[in-house]
């Protein structure tokens, strides 16, 4: 039975593995249209990304939104979450499902309507056009992280800033947005994210000129499957295995400093 | 008593809830004053009322014969110590101990030299850039005092901050607190439910019950003339014998339990003669023996359990349908075994009443 | 202490409102007009009246279509079951340091863009790819056709989705208490009861929240479907997509919209009245 599972739970790790790292050598690989093994190895691919701006508007054009969304959500979210989290108030239910509401909804069911409505506000094709829609599907992650930080935030602490002599503002400069400094940056990486990897509602509102990478990615698989694909699906892992490690190392590397720092062992008990 | 902080006539209410009724207290300048009392009682509402975090629903908060009432807590110059201390996570202990010096616009350098004095005063030195997760709870707690008295308050508040220490510490850090807050003369405020807490540090006790002050005096006034059931009942262990006074001139009262009982009339509430009271006895005041002793009150119980704590010992019997607890040194609960009658005996400055 | 915190800020009801103030004014033009203009169209494109939601519930098309995607995610989801469950058993049974490290790949997973993922499943699954390369190395003469599939489609979709429900399950196997398990065992329990009537309920507040997600998720799937599904086998979203961009039958569309709305919704109302939808992000 435990051999059999154990087995079993290897198979599961190789069928969760493999896509992500069959990406790798893919964009090496000489071939113009996907073969495997590849028939030999270069960088043209790569060459091909950095230099074709079909590809390299489109990244612009996505970490440019994606920037625009992450400050516009978080200026509107972070308002906001503090007053669910920490009031009490007529009407608080309806606006907890409000700020939910947009992850409920299938995106292509909004990109019908985002179509038709930023059609006729002109703003269809533009990048304020994709900004706006993109906040509204980034509001419910960004309130989940965030309210989830400032649940876990002891109150108590602002006041006893506030018992030591600060001001209500003194108070939330000094103690408050410190201590939630990390919980921000979490939640507004979210936003950005969501943003940036958002693909159905650009598909049918980005246009030509503002168009984001994930829009030309789907465009290019399912019309020729370009090989830089390849490579920007290598490049997209690489920054996500760093975001993801980076945190470890740095930790480590503190951890390594701090031993060899000479700290006073004397107890005051 | 010359009074330094006045409390009177506080009220407060949420919704139909009273939490505090008509609260008066006044404190002298330099006193240990502890507020002792279960939860619920109100002690904490109006700690926080004094901070100013909660508004009396009536009455005032003076200091010195000014008004706080309308001051916002950063403006009040109070020192307080909360449950969980309350540090700042994201600051050392020393920029903790600056935090209400760079407040109050005193320059890094010089506030920091104060901060460093103060910790040396709790005795944290060298550990002043620690961060309070690489502190364990004691030394916490000190952070969290030095930083509370670093700006020199009018007036030092401390929320149960011992609750979260184990016993041993706990004892050493009320002979800290005590010792410190002597040095300093500050005047504190300190509120507990914890009795040998506050018997050891106060130089007053309030009593708290349902929103009421139920008494307020020295510790060994309030565990030896306890003037209401509840506190004879909440402080120490108490035997709360039925009786009626059958003369209150002389100090005689008549219990089924205890028979005709003698009691000195000093002290004792104002009674007049058929009053049903309780009589107090505290467990340590009685002894227990074979036969009556000579020279003592005496009356017969029948022993349920005895539970041994090593120096002494606790009898716990039944004379009757009341129970009585008697307290006894270790070495005579040799003689004595669950199941035997046996007489147990006070002396009448023993005896205290409380009406009911 | 919190209790009467709470109750003095009840007081103060208009602060809450002014901070939540510009959030609702986006949502509502961003958010509630756009949704209601797919409800409006429905009923007015290209002629007022219900013609639309005629078409798309009696009509033998669309009716395949939409038991098509109730069929697909119902077996996304026990795929990603079957896959996941005995995964986060394993990890929640195994050494902190091995568990961490299937963690990371799972996130790593994750927080891969999908549009990356099912690429990669092309890759895979492709004429030219491994798999393939693989059968004929076996000596296999005449290889299945894999990709553009209903089979290659929905292995995608458990691939890309099976987070969600290892994450939620492993979460909630990772809170047991050991004891309790001992404790069952010590009454008597072993081997499959033992799994049956304790570990089981145990776990399944995991296996509800990650299966509704994936669910929830699988229905209104427009991207791997589109790019790795057969065209002959669409799903709902798929569908919705083309009516516009082929057609632009805008009123179709949103009325087949409406629908898959309406079926989501269903799913998570039934969802929260049985556990509560907050749980279901958190």
């Amino acid at each position: 039975m435990n051999t059999m599972m154990r087995w079993f739970g290897v198979a599961v790790i190789v069928f969760i593995a493999a896509p992500l790292v069959i990406v790798v050598p893919m964009s090496f690989s000489t071939a113009s249209s996907l073969q495997f093994p590849p028939p030999g190895y270069w960088l043209g691919y790569y060459a091909d990304y950095f230099s074709d701006p079909s590809w390299l508007r489109p990244t612009w054009n996505s970490l440019f939104i994606a920037t625009c969304v992450t400050l516009l959500t978080m200026a509107l979210v972070v308002p906001a979450t503090f007053a669910l989290v920490r009031h009490k108030f007529w009407g608080k239910g309806i606006a907890n499902l409000m700020m939910m509401m947009p992850m409920a909804v299938p995106h292509i069911v909004m990109a019908v309507g985002y179509y038709s409505v930023l059609g006729q506000w002109r703003l269809v094709h533009t990048h304020l056009g994709v900004i706006l829609a993109h906040t509204c599907l980034s509001v419910p992650i960004t309130f989940l992280v965030l309210s989830a930080n400032l649940k876990g935030f002891d109150q108590t602490l602002e006041r006893a800033a506030r018992s030591l002599g600060a001001s209500p503002i003194q108070t939330f400069i000094h103690v408050t947005l410190p201590i939630l400094r990390p919980g921000l940056f979490i939640s507004a990486l979210f936003a950005f994210i969501q943003s940036f990897d958002e693909t159905v509602v650009a598909i049918f509102i980005s246009g030509r000129d503002a168009e984001t990478l994930p829009r030309k990615m789907f465009d290019s698989i399912r019309q020729e499957a370009d090989p830089v694909i390849a490579v920007i699906s290598s490049l997209l892992f690489l920054v996500v295995l760093i975001a993801l490690v980076a945190p470890h190392v740095a930790r480590t590397v503190r951890r390594v400093i701090a031993d060899r720092r000479v700290t006073p062992t004397i107890s005051a008990e | 008593m010359s009074s330094y902080l006045r409390l009177s006539g506080i009220n407060k209410t949420y919704g139909d809830f009273v939490a505090l009724d008509n609260v008066n207290l006044d404190v002298a300048k330099g006193e240990f004053v502890t507020f002792l009392g279960p939860s619920g009682s109100g002690k904490t509402t109006t700690l926080m009322i004094i901070a100013g975090f909660e508004q009396a629903t009536r009455g005032s908060v003076e200091i010195e014969g000014v008004s706080l009432s309308g001051l916002d807590p950063q403006d009040r110059n109070i020192g307080i110590v909360f449950q969980n201390y309350a540090l700042f996570p994201h600051k050392t202990a020393a920029d903790n101990v600056y935090f209400p010096l760079q407040m109050r616009g005193v320059k890094r350098a010089e506030g920091l030299k104060k901060a460093q004095a103060m910790l040396e005063l709790v005795g944290l030195e060298g550990f002043a850039h620690r961060y309070p997760k690489e502190l364990s709870g004691g030394q916490q707690q000190r952070v969290a005092l030095a930083r509370a008295l670093v700006f020199e308050p009018d007036l030092l508040l401390l929320d149960e901050p011992l609750g979260a220490l184990d016993k041993n510490l706990r004892e050493q850090m009320q002979i800290e607190i005590k010792r410190i807050q002597r040095k300093l003369g500050v005047t504190t405020i300190f509120v507990t439910h914890d009795q040998t807490e506050a018997m050891s540090m106060s130089d007053r006790i309030v009593v708290f019950s349902k929103g009421n002050i139920e008494q307020s005096g020295p510790p060994l006034d309030i565990y030896h003339r306890p003037t209401t059931r509840f506190v004879a009942d909440f402080i120490g262990e108490s035997n709360l014998i039925p009786g009626h006074i059958a003369n209150a001139a002389e100090g005689v009262v008549e219990s089924p339990v205890l028979g005709t009982c003698r009691y000195l009339t000093n002290g004792q509430p104002s009674v007049s003669n058929g009053d049903e009271v309780a009589v107090v006895i505290r467990p340590e005041h009685m002894k227990l023996s074979r036969n009556p002793i000579e020279g003592r009150s005496n009356a017969r119980m029948t022993i349920d359990t005895i539970v041994n704590y090593g120096d002494n010992a606790l009898v716990i019997g039944h004379a009757g349908e009341q129970p009585i607890r008697v307290r006894v040194l270790g070495a005579d609960v040799v003689i004595l075994h669950e199941g035997d009658e046996c007489c147990f005996s006070w002396t009448d400055d023993a005896v205290f009443l409380v009406t009911s | 202490m919190n209790r009467l915190i709470s109750r003095v800020s009840e007081q103060k009801t208009l602060w809450p409102w002014l901070l939540l103030l510009p959030l609702t004014a986006y949502l509502i033009v961003f958010f509630a007009i756009p949704l209601g203009q797919v409800a409006l169209m429905s009923v007015t494109e290209p002629h007022v009246g219900l013609e639309n939601y005629e078409k798309v519930l009696t009509g033998s098309l669309y009716r395949k279509v939409f038991i098509n995607t109730f069929m697909t995610a119902g077996l996304v989801t026990v795929c990603c079951l079957l896959v996941g469950y005995p995964l986060a058993y394993l990890m929640a049974h195994t050494s902190d340091r091995r568990a961490m490290l299937i963690l990371l790949l799972i996130t790593m997973s994750f927080w891969t863009s999908f549009l990356v993922r099912t690429y990669a499943w092309m890759v895979l699954l492709g004429n030219n790819g491994p798999i393939i390369w693989l059968f004929t190395a076996v000596g296999i003469a005449d290889p299945p056709h894999l990709l553009f599939t209903r089979f290659s489609s929905t292995l995608a979709m458990v691939h890309i989705l099976a987070p969600y429900m290892i994450m939620n399950i492993y979460s909630v196997m990772k809170k047991i208490d050991p004891a309790l398990i001992r404790s069952a065992e010590s009454m008597g329990a072993r081997g499959f009861s033992l799994f049956r009537h304790v570990y089981l309920p145990l776990t399944a507040p995991g296996i509800a929240n990650g299966s509704v997600l994936v669910f929830v998720i699988c229905l209104g799937f427009y991207v791997t479907p589109v790019l790795l599904g057969s065209p002959r086998e669409q799903m709902a979203a798929g569908l919705i997509g083309h009516q516009i961009e082929e057609f632009l039958a805008f009123g179709l569309a949103s009325a087949m919209a409406i629908v898959l709305l309406t079926i989501t919704l269903a799913v998570l109302a039934v969802y929260h009245r049985r556990f509560g939808l907050d749980r279901l992000w958190g």
